[in-house]
């Protein structure tokens, strides 16, 4: 299990954990190396859909990412992701996938550390929870 | 049977796990089914006609198969194997073989790998005398839609298939070429490209779906508003009958993600969509549209209210996918056979 590198697709909300992602990089903090970002313009956009197309196509753990409750550039954007996100984990955790692969997460544009730390946590998480394979039913 | 035995095509009708409504539905076309026997000879129908294998083994070819019911079955998957072959063009009928169905269900309490193989005689105090007690075949690790094992041609969803669809699936594909006026009238019934290759006396293109194409929301009689959900309800619980969406009255109705065809059946009567249609053909994935069409609806902006009413919800998986786990559940479906 020690040479398992997670992959984690992290769908960045384009106004805040985006930039804070591209802070995170250019200040040179430490992160780990397993996430696959996906630019969209709106964490509420981020449909479940996409996050179960992300673990049926080889994920191990989605991660989304939007602004703070209130700061949505599209002024509501982020409440729908906050709607959808605890009925969707619902359904996962059913579906036998473990609650600590799908994350939705408030990043600021200027929570560069709390991005690089957030990714950090993630990936020890899913390295130590292993590769997520479809076929585990619970 | 037959009128005339050179041009009639021979049908095989069977099913495998299932409650055989769908062979009831096949009967239930009202008195179409007497003017059937003018096109076709019903070769192999063990339900109906009593048929047994050694019928279809006399039998060179079977034009036109229609399969019922999920493979749950070592014989299941044996009596699909041979129907395939047997068979010019094999139809899914029903939910069980073309999704999967409700059998389907039990791929989520079953671990992968060897399962179920202590069933293999059936304990049962019905069965007095203790020679006579039947063996079960063995069970499949998973439960499979009819599509997933063999090529399947057509499709007909539903639980059971409409009547309506079902006949013009039986028209245009048992009489095809035989009588105009039926034709055109069945391609009224089918969606444009399935209608117009068969009033062109042709085979619909193979893998054809014969339902509607949008979700059944499009011919749903309700009246839709704004769509606030607020609090989860079940069936039985008493809603208002407003006339207005369900999903609106905090009922899970499926509509949303559920191929259309039925028009709106259940729903017109104040049932929610349970989705036997499969799902629509944009869906990439039945119950992540119905979190996404049932989620961004809830009426709160707080973290722990909206926690409260995803608490209230059971058995997520049992209602997006009830018929469909096995064939179009994104993270369990198996690939099909082409």
């Amino acid at each position: 299990m020690s040479d398992f590198e997670p992959k984690i697709i992290a769908f960045l909300c384009t106004w805040c954990a985006y930039v804070a992602a591209d802070t995170a990089g250019i200040a040179r903090y430490k992160q780990k190396p397993n996430v696959r970002v996906i630019r969209v313009l709106c964490s509420g956009m981020v449909d479940p859909s996409y996050v179960l197309k992300a673990f049926t196509t080889g994920a191990d753990a989605v991660l989304v990412g939007g602004c703070h409750p209130g700061d949505c550039h599209y002024i509501s954007g982020n409440f729908k992701a906050m709607r959808r996100a605890p009925l969707l984990n619902k359904l996962l955790e059913e579906m036998g996938v473990e609650s600590g692969r799908f994350r939705l997460e408030w990043i600021a544009a200027s929570d560069a550390p709390q991005y690089a730390e957030i990714i950090n946590q993630m990936s020890e998480e899913v390295r130590r929870l292993g590769p997520f394979s479809p076929s585990m039913i619970k | 049977m037959g009128t005339n035995p050179v041009l009639n095509k021979k049908l095989a009708i069977f099913t495998a796990t299932g409650c055989r409504a769908c062979e009831n539905a096949i009967l239930d076309i009202h008195y179409q089914v007497s003017s059937l026997s003018r096109y076709a000879d019903i070769a192999f129908w063990p339900y109906v006609l009593g048929s047994e294998w050694r019928d279809l083994e006399k039998q060179e070819r079977i034009d036109i198969c229609f399969f019922s019911g999920a493979i749950r079955t070592g014989g299941d998957r044996e009596a699909a194997l041979k129907l395939r072959e047997k068979s010019r063009i094999m139809v899914a009928c029903g939910a069980c073989a073309a999704f999967g169905g409700m059998p389907g269900l039990v791929n989520m309490s079953q671990s992968s790998g060897e399962s179920g193989q202590s069933q293999g005689t059936m304990d049962n105090n019905q069965q007095a005398s203790e020679e006579k007690k039947p063996e079960l075949p063995p069970l499949e690790p998973r439960v499979l839609g009819l599509s997933q094992i063999v090529k399947v041609d057509y499709f007909v969803p539903g639980c059971p298939p409409t009547q309506n669809f079902l006949w013009a699936a039986i028209q245009s594909l048992v009489c095809n070429g035989q009588s105009p006026a039926r034709l055109s009238f069945a391609a009224s019934r089918l969606p444009e490209t399935i209608g117009r290759s068969i009033t062109s006396g042709i085979l619909p293109p193979k893998g054809s779906i014969f339902a509607g194409e949008k979700a059944v929301c499009a011919s749903c009689s309700r009246v839709k508003e704004e769509k606030r959900f607020e609090t989860y309800k079940r069936p039985y619980q008493a809603y208002e009958e407003s006339g207005r969406c369900l999903l609106e009255q905090g009922l899970v109705c499926q509509g949303i993600t559920t191929r259309e065809g039925c028009g709106g059946l259940c729903t017109a009567v104040g049932l929610p969509c349970r989705g036997c249609f499969g799902k629509a053909e944009a869906v990439f994935d039945p119950g992540a549209k119905m979190v996404s069409a049932i989620g961004s609806t809830f009426d709160s902006d707080d973290a722990q209210e909206i926690a409260a009413v995803v608490d209230d919800f059971v058995d997520l998986v049992g209602t997006f996918y009830r018929y469909t786990l096995p064939t179009q559940c994104a993270l369990f479906s198996t690939p099909p056979k082409d």
